[in-house]
């Protein structure tokens, strides 16, 4: 029995020994964006480059939380975002972009001082089961129209659904936007954790629709379902087609910042823009790369005009707001 | 009165005096040991206090917070006593077919982390759910309270079933054989005898289970039930100010706390029965019709805490294979997933001999802040944990910040009630005369400790290990944010994969966790199997 134990004391040492794996200076990246999307582009990278990365994968809110309390202590060289309110609320962290950077995207999908710059577009959307007898809604006010009652699914803790919601606090105000999540809550909306069960909800017919982003659907597809649903982009170019490009910044003060500098352009190189499109299906953000297959162009979207360099200011007030109209 | 004091008082003088020069030890390991637990709590209140909470939560969602919290507990402990005490009834002490075979089922479900347990609840059930799907019959799935005491119960029932099994073999057979000469009915015996002594073991048992369920955010969340701990996460999830989560989880751990109390209550009332038996006893014939129906109930659980869950990912595996998506990397998440948990295992368990010794045999007026500090920090939402130990690592022990270390600790203090429970059933169980005697035939404290001290309580250590490691495999908020970079698991893997809809990547990842995972539980009904 003894020996047993001592075994696994070993054993569990080396077992954790070797997992570590130590390496020299390489570029650290804090990556809000999965893994499962990411990996391959970094690997893609260090193929091509000779320059190591290491990711630190989590949460994009968590991520900018732990750069903030981490301060100049922190050992990120970029952080990756999925979200313009993340990157938003560390600005203060990071150095200003090379405008060689800065250019190969539309200035809309950027950070107004330069600090960060989209790197693909994910874009709101109403996706509905194509059986629901239903009208579409046209706006996203009609969202909350009886006629949807009881019908929409929606993720009111997920972190897209709340810059979506810090969008329209800049759209109309605070007290426009509570008055809005409040019809939404008093038509019985389905609340989900996250994007990917409503959409397979709306497939399923459990919901009529939900609000989501677009490329859940192109992945529930790719997984062999999905053939029951579509997206509808709400054409009155309010935030019902709000485009939140992920995008990347580098850290301040950042001792590989040439190298950091090289992983951006990479992010928004032919290769990497081509990845986005085909294997994340999200929107490309440098011009002459299309969108996935059966997506329209993102200038055909009715996208609402809104400085995302200020969703940061505001994605407190949305949880709040949120909370404060019930639906959490 | 605990069997500690109890015997304590009878000591003569003299060797008392040695009794609490033996104690100052333990007491100093305990110290040493309560540490890291310490850490999420007093980093919370110094937050809370030197940097306010901000935007609060209004009294009303609080109060609502408070009875959902207690209600699912209390719901979901009793349930999975009443299944887990079944279960370990049955594959224990009656001779049903298969006995063994079921008695490792039985336990297996606690290898499913609520998060796969509740997912597979949503893929199984509903209008386009597996069940409607492939036999007609729509289940709608159940939201809310009812899916949320569902999932939990069924998952946590096998603590109760792992429990309460060697205790039911550790009761000695005569008292129970006395009363079935006298006449009396298999029934009364259980009630009247085999029960009270279980007693012990059933509040162990509870409060592991009671208490996980209020840190527990998987199966609320995807379930849709709210609760503190899923208040805790929106908090952090949706908002860059980590204040208000800190002030709820501050809030919450208060709510521990008075489950501690409770359950302290119940547990001065409870009998324990000193020495163990190895007289092996005769298994309980059932007559035809309730064996029938005892199978019948093993049947019915494992359908739904094994058959359907591995049905449901079984099912994703292939279908997304067959639409060709790719299966994601595993091995590595599988090695490390195991190499951690090994590491928290085996430290929780060594870590938890002092804890339980100050709380049992050497009790005093202290023990009580000892307990409820284990508790206090295994009730806490993990992400809570998480973002604490951060805090503090990063003012105070920079060097150790994203270690592979600092994540073990951060394991040990949150798992480390569970082996202490164990190892404390086992001290209980047995009595400090023992040591005494070693000590006053000259051994040396080493030696005591080796000779005595240790093989008393291995079963307590092997069970504490293997929940520990159970639990760990299982964490995956905690694991996310303390991490080295690039320090990938599976849990994590499984996260990350459902996170943005790859349900195949997913399926492969727990699956191949829940083929990892039987080991530690091999480990723990080795004993049971053995008998």
């Amino acid at each position: 029995m003894k020996r047993l134990v001592s075994l696994a004391i070993v054993g569990a040492l080396a077992l954790s020994a070797c997992a570590t794996g130590d390496g020299e200076g390489p570029l650290v990246v804090y990556s809000g964006r999965s893994e499962e999307l990411i990996q391959p582009l970094i690997e893609s990278f260090t193929r091509s480059s000779g320059i190591e990365v290491e990711v630190r994968y989590a949460g994009s809110t968590d991520l900018a939380a732990t750069l903030l309390q981490e301060g100049d202590a922190t050992d990120a060289d970029v952080f990756f975002a999925q979200d313009p309110a993340s990157l938003g609320s560390v600005s203060d962290l990071m150095a200003e972009l090379d405008a060689s950077l800065l250019d190969l995207v539309d200035p809309k999908f950027a950070d107004r001082d330069g600090r960060w710059v989209g790197t693909s577009g994910r874009v709101r959307t109403f996706v509905y089961n194509t059986a629901t007898p239903i009208a579409l809604p046209q706006t996203i006010d009609e969202v909350t129209d009886s006629r949807w009652g009881g019908q929409v699914g929606v993720a009111p803790t997920n972190g897209s659904f709340l810059a979506f919601v810090s969008a329209m606090i800049l759209e109309r105000g605070e007290a426009a936007t509570l008055e809005w999540l409040e019809a939404l809550a008093a038509n019985d909306p389905i609340d989900y954790p996250k994007n990917s069960p409503i959409v397979a909800a709306a497939d399923a017919g459990e919901v009529g629709g939900g609000l989501v982003n677009h490329y859940y659907l192109l992945r529930l597809r790719a997984e062999g379902e999905g053939s029951n649903s579509e997206n509808w982009f709400i054409p009155a170019g309010d935030v019902g087609s709000l485009v939140m490009p992920a995008g990347a910044g580098i850290i301040a003060g950042s001792d590989m910042a040439e190298a950091a500098q090289e992983f951006i352009e990479f992010l928004l190189s032919d290769e990497a823009q081509t990845y986005f499109a085909t294997e994340t299906y999200e929107f490309p953000m440098t011009a002459g790369i299309d969108p996935a297959v059966g997506l329209p162009s993102l200038s055909e979207i009715n996208a609402p005009d809104i400085d995302l360099s200020q969703l940061a200011d505001v994605l407190d007030d949305a949880t709040r707001l949120v909370t404060e109209a019930g639906l959490v | 009165m605990t069997a500690g004091p109890a015997t304590a008082q009878v000591e003569t003088p003299g060797s008392s005096t040695k009794m609490q020069r033996s104690s100052r030890g333990w007491w100093i390991a305990t110290a040493i040991i309560l540490i890291p637990a310490l850490v999420p709590p007093v980093s919370l209140a110094w937050q809370v206090i030197t940097k306010g909470t901000g935007t609060t939560v209004p009294f009303g969602r609080l109060v609502e917070l408070f009875v959902n919290t207690l209600t699912l507990s209390a719901a979901v402990t009793l349930t999975s006593l009443a299944i887990g005490t079944a279960t370990a009834w049955l594959t224990s002490r009656t001779a049903i077919p298969g006995r063994r075979v079921w008695m490792i089922i039985a336990a297996m479900p606690l290898v499913v982390p609520s998060y796969m347990a509740a997912l597979t609840i949503i893929g199984a059930t509903g209008p386009a759910g597996l069940i409607s799907t492939w036999l007609g019959i729509e289940i709608p799935t159940p939201y809310g309270f009812v899916g949320a005491w569902t999932a939990l119960s069924v998952f946590l029932a096998p603590m109760a079933h792992l429990i309460v099994s060697p205790a039911l073999r550790l009761i000695d057979p005569a008292t129970e054989e006395a009363a079935v000469g006298l006449g009396a009915s298999k029934r009364r015996v259980f009630m009247t005898i085999t029960l009270p002594q279980l007693r012990p073991a059933l509040v162990s048992a509870g409060l592991m289970i009671g208490l996980y369920t209020v840190s527990d955010f998987g199966a609320v969340s995807l379930l849709r039930f709210d609760t503190f701990t899923r208040a805790i996460f929106t908090l952090y999830e949706g908002q860059i100010d980590r204040r208000p989560a800190a002030a709820l989880s501050l809030i919450l751990m208060v709510v521990a706390l008075a489950i501690l109390f409770v359950e302290r209550r119940t547990r001065t009332r409870a009998d324990y029965q000193l020495g163990t038996t190895k007289r092996r006893r005769d298994l309980i014939r059932l007559r035809n019709s309730t064996r029938y129906l005892s199978v019948g109930f093993l049947s019915i659980y494992s359908l739904f805490s094994l058959v359907i869950p591995i049905t449901v990912l079984a099912f994703w595996l292939f279908r997304g294979l067959g639409a060709g998506a790719d299966l994601g990397t595993f091995w590595d998440e599988a090695l490390r997933s195991v190499g951690v948990s090994l590491g928290a295992a085996v430290l929780a368990a060594a870590a938890s001999l002092p804890v339980a010794m100050v709380t049992t045999w050497r009790r005093n007026r202290a023990s009580p802040i000892v307990e409820s500090s284990v508790w206090g920090v295994y009730a806490l939402p993990h992400i809570t944990v998480g973002v604490a130990v951060i805090t503090f690592a990063l003012i105070w022990l920079r060097p150790m910040y994203q270690t592979l270390a600092l994540l073990i600790l951060a394991y040990v203090a949150m798992f480390m009630a569970q082996s202490v429970s164990t190892v404390q059933d086992s001290l209980r169980r047995s009595s400090p005369d023992l040591e005494e005697a070693s000590r006053s035939l000259g051994k040396s404290a080493l030696t005591t400790l080796r000779r005595v001290t240790v093989p008393i309580t291995m079963p307590g250590l092997l069970a504490g290990a293997a929940l520990v490691s159970l639990s760990v495999m299982k964490e995956l908020p905690a694991t996310l944010l303390l991490r080295p970079n690039g320090f990938e698991t599976l849990a994590i893997r499984i996260w990350s994969a459902t996170g943005e809809g790859f349900y195949t990547r997913a399926s492969v990842a727990s699956l191949v966790l829940l083929a990892v995972s039987i080991v530690p539980l091999l480990a723990l009904t080795y004993r049971d199997l053995s008998d």
